[in-house]
């Protein structure tokens, strides 16, 4: 008893190890990125601690929110893409034979180790006119004038898809694979059609998780540099990308850390909003 | 081998008996990777040998956190380096935030003969000394356009397959580019206006344009398998590729090359100006700027006159034409307005 009680008053002594690693890599640079953003910037010179909320009225202007809007859009649309793909395939594969589960596991295991610089690189030859796609096309005849597919839109998001495709069916895999397939038997059993089955059946079922693969990956595209700058063009440059051009590249590391803040803090609106928006659901469903 | 290895040793040990009254140690930094490794290697043993100062030569990370390095430093009274080879951007910034020593002209001699002199400060003030330069030009793939440019109105008016690729930043040079080749000089720059027209004429490139590029790499790649039929590079860089028989050219239009020059400065809180000065007057001789243009293929910062460069040496670095030069103080006066406004017009 009394032992026990003694390991209880020293169990604070454990929590220090991760409280002080969130101190020291997370609480702390944050906190300065804080005290960053609302510091003055001399544009001549260097900033100067202040206190002046100049750098977040900056956002307001048309330039800064349009490419916050358009970082929402491509991180929305390349999440959605890449949750869907890689539910599927995860449906398909958790169908397959012990072995052959295993064997996709460890390939997608084995794609986390990928960077994002390798994927940006191995799509950009793929994509290139001189050695990928474009010049398979133009020896197949099938196209005249072969041009490179990137920069563009396109090449982007299948950039999002390879980075983010393992994360996503990883995140799935283990609710799927043990999925009670009765409910889905039983629904089949009464006649219902193989897409409204997966509609009204199978998707419901895996709301919550696939909900929370999404906000990952959401949260997770929203920070990529190399595939909007790499892969795409100046329309698809995101906040990150224009984030490192006014901290780094014009030494304006105010104006960078109030645009980090912003984008943090509609962020995590974002994410709660969806969360909330489940519970709700789930409250109905129940 | 072990022959050679006993000698150094031997020449090791009799240095190090060897009574030495002031051994004065500069710690200098330069961008790392290939310069910082280069001059270590075939520079700074010179100026020792000369003067009896080592140098401890170490690697300097992106301009933006050296800079940032050196202000903090500079508040606890410590120098990251006692000199530092950095972008006028970065000379400009620091001078107004008070942070290069003052150096002394009459202690470095050979600085009286550099093209551009050295670097004042309003009050005449010395803090800044060049150290070399080098351009961007205009370079082509041969296979795509045999006949080089001769002026940077081809940009504009070239048929390039719609396969050009620019630098995305209003500080690349394109700015200045324009405003020499179409508006007749930099005073067009002065103004928000004559800015707008500039960007607006740069607009005009953008159906030519395939790729605005962020990684050198990325373009260099695709320049020489022909992807990419034209842009701005690295002079000395892609005269290395011409070298490989690639089919490149890199090519200085009549309105001249974009000249970059680095510059030396030393921290106020350095405690080795003396040295720094002397290392800095060694750096400004003729034969360390010949050596520099055939070792790092730097374009240099004393007359071509006072070198032995042969004209296949000189043409690998540079060119006579007048070049280009970046409006570095309108790019910090203005910066984040034209940065703005340059981005909208590539992204609309």
């Amino acid at each position: 008893m009394s032992a026990v009680t003694a390991t209880k008053d020293r169990g604070w002594i454990i929590a220090l190890i991760p409280l002080g690693t969130l101190v020291l890599f997370f609480v702390a640079p944050m906190a300065y990125m804080a005290a960053v953003s609302v510091f003055k910037n001399d544009p001549a010179a260097f900033f100067k601690p202040a206190f002046v909320l100049d750098n977040y009225a900056k956002f307001f202007a048309p330039f800064y929110y349009s490419i916050s809007l358009r970082s929402f859009v491509q991180a929305g649309l390349g999440a959605g893409i890449v949750t869907l793909l890689g539910f599927f395939t995860v449906l398909f594969v958790s169908d397959q034979s012990r072995w052959l589960q295993r064997f996709w596991v460890i390939l997608l295991l084995s794609l986390l180790c990928l960077s994002e610089v390798v994927i940006a690189f191995a799509l950009l030859i793929l994509f290139s006119q001189s050695s990928g796609i474009p010049k398979l096309l133009a020896w197949l005849t099938l196209w005249d004038n072969p041009r490179s597919l990137y920069p563009s839109f396109g090449a982007m998001m299948a950039g999002y898809v390879m980075l983010g495709f393992s994360i996503a069916t990883l995140m799935l895999f283990p609710q799927v694979s043990r999925r009670d397939r009765a409910i889905e038997e039983a629904a089949q059993g009464l006649g219902t059609a193989p897409a409204l089955l997966f509609l009204r059946v199978t998707l419901p079922m895996f709301r919550t998780a696939l909900l929370a693969a999404f906000i990952t990956l959401f949260v997770y595209f929203l920070g990529v540099f190399v595939m909007p700058t790499m892969l795409g063009g100046p329309q698809n440059w995101n906040m990150t990308v224009i984030i490192q051009d006014r901290a780094v590249e014009r030494f304006n590391m105010p104006l960078g850390a109030a645009l980090a803040m912003i984008m943090l803090a509609l962020t995590a609106v974002l994410a709660a909003l969806l969360l909330w928006l489940n519970r709700q659901q789930r409250a109905e469903d129940a | 081998m072990n022959t050679k290895f006993f000698a150094a040793a031997a020449a090791a040990l009799s240095f190090a008996a060897a009574p030495i009254a002031h051994s004065e140690e500069l710690t200098i930094s330069a961008w790392g990777g290939f310069f910082e490794e280069t001059l270590a290697e075939v520079v700074y043993p010179g100026f020792t040998e000369a003067t009896g100062i080592k140098v401890n030569s170490i690697p300097q990370p992106a301009d933006q956190a050296w800079l940032t390095q050196i202000a903090n430093a500079a508040r606890a009274k410590q120098a990251p380096a006692d000199l530092s080879l950095v972008t006028e951007t970065v000379v400009l910034r620091g001078q107004n935030a008070s942070l290069w020593a003052e150096l002394d002209t009459a202690a470095m001699a050979n600085t009286g003969a550099l093209i551009d002199g050295v670097y004042a400060e309003m009050d005449g003030k010395t803090n800044a000394v060049p150290a070399l330069a080098f351009f961007d030009t205009f370079v082509t793939n041969t296979d795509f356009s045999a006949d080089a440019p001769m002026s940077w109105a081809e940009l504009w008016t070239g048929d390039w397959d719609g396969k050009l690729a620019l630098r995305p930043n209003s500080n690349s040079g394109l700015l200045e580019i324009t405003a020499v080749t179409f508006f007749g000089g930099y005073e067009i720059m002065q103004t928000r206006d004559g800015l707008q027209q500039v960007i607006d004429k740069i607009a005009e490139l953008k159906p030519s344009v395939s790729l605005w590029y962020r990684d050198e790499g990325q373009f260099q790649q695709g320049l020489e398998a022909g992807e990419y039929t034209a842009g701005t590079y690295y002079h000395d860089v892609a005269m290395l590729s011409i070298w490989d028989g690639l089919p490149i050219a890199s090519t200085f239009p009549k309105e001249g090359g974009i000249k970059s020059t680095a510059y030396w400065v030393a921290p106020a809180a350095s405690k080795h100006t003396e040295a720094a000065q002397k290392f800095i007057d060694y750096m400004s001789q003729p034969e360390v700027q010949e050596a520099m243009a055939l070792n790092l293929g730097i374009f240099p910062v004393v007359p071509r006159e006072t070198m032995n460069l042969s004209d296949d040496d000189f043409a690998a670095v540079g060119s006579d034409i007048a070049p280009i030069k970046l409006q570095t103080e309108i790019h910090l006066e203005e910066g984040e307005w034209l940065e703005e406004r340059f981005q909208s017009m590539l992204s609309n």
